[in-house]
């Protein structure tokens, strides 16, 4: 039964959404308050009847005091007069009595009210038994004893009420102070759960924005099918939009992945039209001028020009290959693996290179670094580009520094290749990812950062450069830590 | 020196291109200086005004478009001929509003250049007379 109820409030819960709980616990404080406050009301409105009772009955006992004073009177002084004084006082009570009777049962129960009607009316008619006899002393004992009863009665009903009314009234501050603390706790109960459903919630959005805004649109997308059975409020209906949005960024992004693509087509046409055009010119010069002058020309002076066209042919050669190598652009064929194995074995691939340029790697990585799931080859050829150029650029010898770390997150893999080399030229710094940008003239195909650029970014990882002229540059490599149970 | 002699500076960074060139041009009776720095060509320009100069115009240093500018704005009467590698239409349009006289794409033959080099000598000749 209890089960039922919870799985039931568990549904309700799912369902409302957040306008429609404030709603209602709206609703529930307003019926509670307004409860209170009823009660409030009706205390309240019982506290003034019996005040009214009380000043009433003040009065009844001023004239009853008065009855006694005139009784006093006409036993000291025996003046007629005080006697029908105290019968005028007395009838005149009584007849408040009856008036009254209604609210005076309610308020003292018919029991105490016949009392002192009963006493009353015997007073007021031993009263009259005294005037027709004076004589009779059998009265007067009577008499007082009626009064003194009256007096005492009304007395005691007066101290009675008051206790009464202070007893209410205490009450009724008490009523008062717990309500609203009660109100108080309830209202600060509600604020809680709210906020903490809202900084919940919120909190979840914040995590996915970032992941939007860190370009990481797929895991978002996957959200929106997540949360169908679940949670339908008003947050609920942002996360499914921002859900939404990002599926569409995502085709988006693919879209625009493909006209970037066109774009860095042209680029790559006019480069590799550059790049061929000139060894192209130079073999066709060579030729020319070989049969033009073919005949005057030594032995030796023609192999000159038969080793100078091969040395074209071999420049051809390497663009071509290094071309491939970029439009090989294909996806990453993912492994997990250790990435400072990866490390030591590109290391390998050019330690003699850097034996003879005379360069010192330092490597510093941590005892233990969290699996990577990468192309191997693809993330060597990274590592290579990357030693390579700075071999290019310490062509004195110079020290090479390969620092791994875990980022603060532990999201991430932060790998960072420092040269102390010839550093970059602020103004070109901008370009040295671009296809074919390159500072070395004949020697250089500007593919290799470019080539780099493409691989770490279809690893979901992000590549940047600093650097001083005459200093040194720093190439950083972010790569995901690879999570063996992606749920959550 | 011969003041009717014609003045020709090369400039390309393929060392084979201002190799064979320099020879070819010689033998039809032109003083040729070669450079494959543009900065040294800049320099070398400053001190002596050529007739014709022959620029290619993607190169490491000194842009071809800058330096042929640079030349065009020191002695306007000079006649500038174009070799690149890779002509767009845009750098092809923007050489002609420089005052560029020819355009030549590469690969190109000696033939093409002698018949280049003649039309801005014979536009020389005219406009001295
Ligand atoms: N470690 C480095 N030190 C100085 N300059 C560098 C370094 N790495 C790259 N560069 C600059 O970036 C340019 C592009 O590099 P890259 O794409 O590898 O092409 P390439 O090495 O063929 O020129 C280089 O020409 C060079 O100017
Ligand atoms: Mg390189």
């Amino acid at each position: 039964m209890k089960n039922k109820l919870y799985l039931y409030l568990k549904e309700l819960n799912k369902k409302l959404s957040i306008r429609q709980k404030i709603n209602f616990a709206i609703l529930f404080e307003a019926t509670i308050i307004a409860a209170i406050s009823i009660f409030i009301f009706l205390t309240v409105r019982t506290l003034l009847s019996k005040v009214k009772f009380v000043e009433q009955f003040d009065n009844i006992n001023i004239y009853f005091l008065e009855m006694r004073k005139a009784e006093k009177n006409y036993f000291l002084y025996h003046d007629i007069n005080s006697l029908i004084e105290a019968y005028n006082k007395g009838k005149f009570v009584a007849g408040e009595l009856n008036k009254n009777r209604k609210v005076l049962i309610h308020i003292l129960t018919k029991k105490i009210y016949n009392t002192l009607n009963y006493t009353l009316n015997n007073y007021l008619t031993t009263l009259q038994k005294i005037k027709r006899s004076p004589k009779d002393k059998k009265y007067t004992s009577s008499l007082r004893e009626y009064g003194h009863k009256l007096t005492d009665l009304s007395i005691h009903l007066i101290k009675r009420e008051r206790k009464k009314i202070n007893k209410i009234i205490h009450h009724v501050t008490l009523m008062i102070l717990m309500s609203l603390f009660g109100i108080f706790l309830a209202h600060m109960l509600t604020w809680r759960y709210f906020s903490y459903v809202l900084t919940k919630k919120l909190i979840k959005m914040k995590k996915m924005t970032n992941e939007v805004a860190q370009g990481r649109f797929h895991e978002v997308s996957l959200i929106q099918s997540k949360i169908k059975d679940n949670v339908q409020d008003e947050v609920g209906i942002v996360i499914t939009a921002i859900s939404k949005m990002a599926k569409e960024l995502e085709k988006r992004e693919e879209q625009l992945l493909q006209a970037k693509k066109l774009v860095s087509l042209g680029v790559l046409i006019s480069g590799v039209a550059h790049e061929l055009g000139n060894p192209l010119n130079n073999i066709s010069m060579l030729s020319e001028g070989f049969l033009t002058y073919y005949d005057s020309l030594s032995d030796e002076e023609k192999k000159k020009f038969m080793q100078d066209i091969q040395e074209q042919a071999d420049r051809i050669k390497k663009i071509v290959r290094n071309l491939l190598d970029f439009s090989r652009q294909k996806k990453p064929e993912l492994k997990v693996c250790k990435l400072e194995e990866v490390i030591e074995k590109s290391l390998a691939l050019v330690e003699n290179q850097l034996k003879i340029s005379n360069i010192k790697v330092h490597k510093n990585f941590p005892s233990s670094l969290p699996n990577v799931q990468i192309d191997e080859d693809q993330i060597q050829q990274v590592l290579v580009n990357l030693y390579t150029n700075a071999m290019q650029a310490m062509s004195k010898g110079g020290d090479l520094f390969i620092d791994v770390f875990t980022s603060d997150t532990k999201n991430n893999i932060i790998i960072k290749v420092r040269d102390t080399g010839i550093g970059i030229n602020p103004e070109t710094l901008p370009h040295i990812f671009d296809p074919f940008f390159t500072t070395k003239g004949t020697k250089g195909t500007g593919l290799g950062l470019s080539v780099s650029y493409g691989i770490i970014r279809q690893h979901n990882g992000k590549i940047s450069v600093e650097s001083e002229q005459e200093k040194g540059t720093t190439f950083t490599i972010e790569l995901p830590v690879y999570q063996e149970n992606k749920e959550e | 020196m011969d003041n009717t002699q014609i003045s020709i500076l090369i400039l390309d960074d393929e060392p084979i291109v201002t190799k064979r060139l320099k020879p070819s041009l010689q033998k039809k009776g032109y003083l040729v200086e070669t450079f494959t720095k543009s900065i040294d060509a800049i320099n070398r320009f400053k001190e002596k005004p050529f007739d014709i100069v022959i620029t290619d115009l993607k190169m490491e240093g000194m842009d071809g478009m800058e330096f042929l500018t640079q030349v065009k704005e020191m002695r306007p009467e000079t006649e500038v001929i174009v070799i690149t590698g890779f002509a767009t239409m845009d750098t092809a349009k923007e050489s002609f509003q420089k005052g560029v006289l020819d355009f030549l794409a590469k690969p190109f033959k000696l033939s093409e250049i002698h018949e280049a080099v003649a039309k801005a000598e014979k536009k020389i000749l005219d406009q001295k007379e």
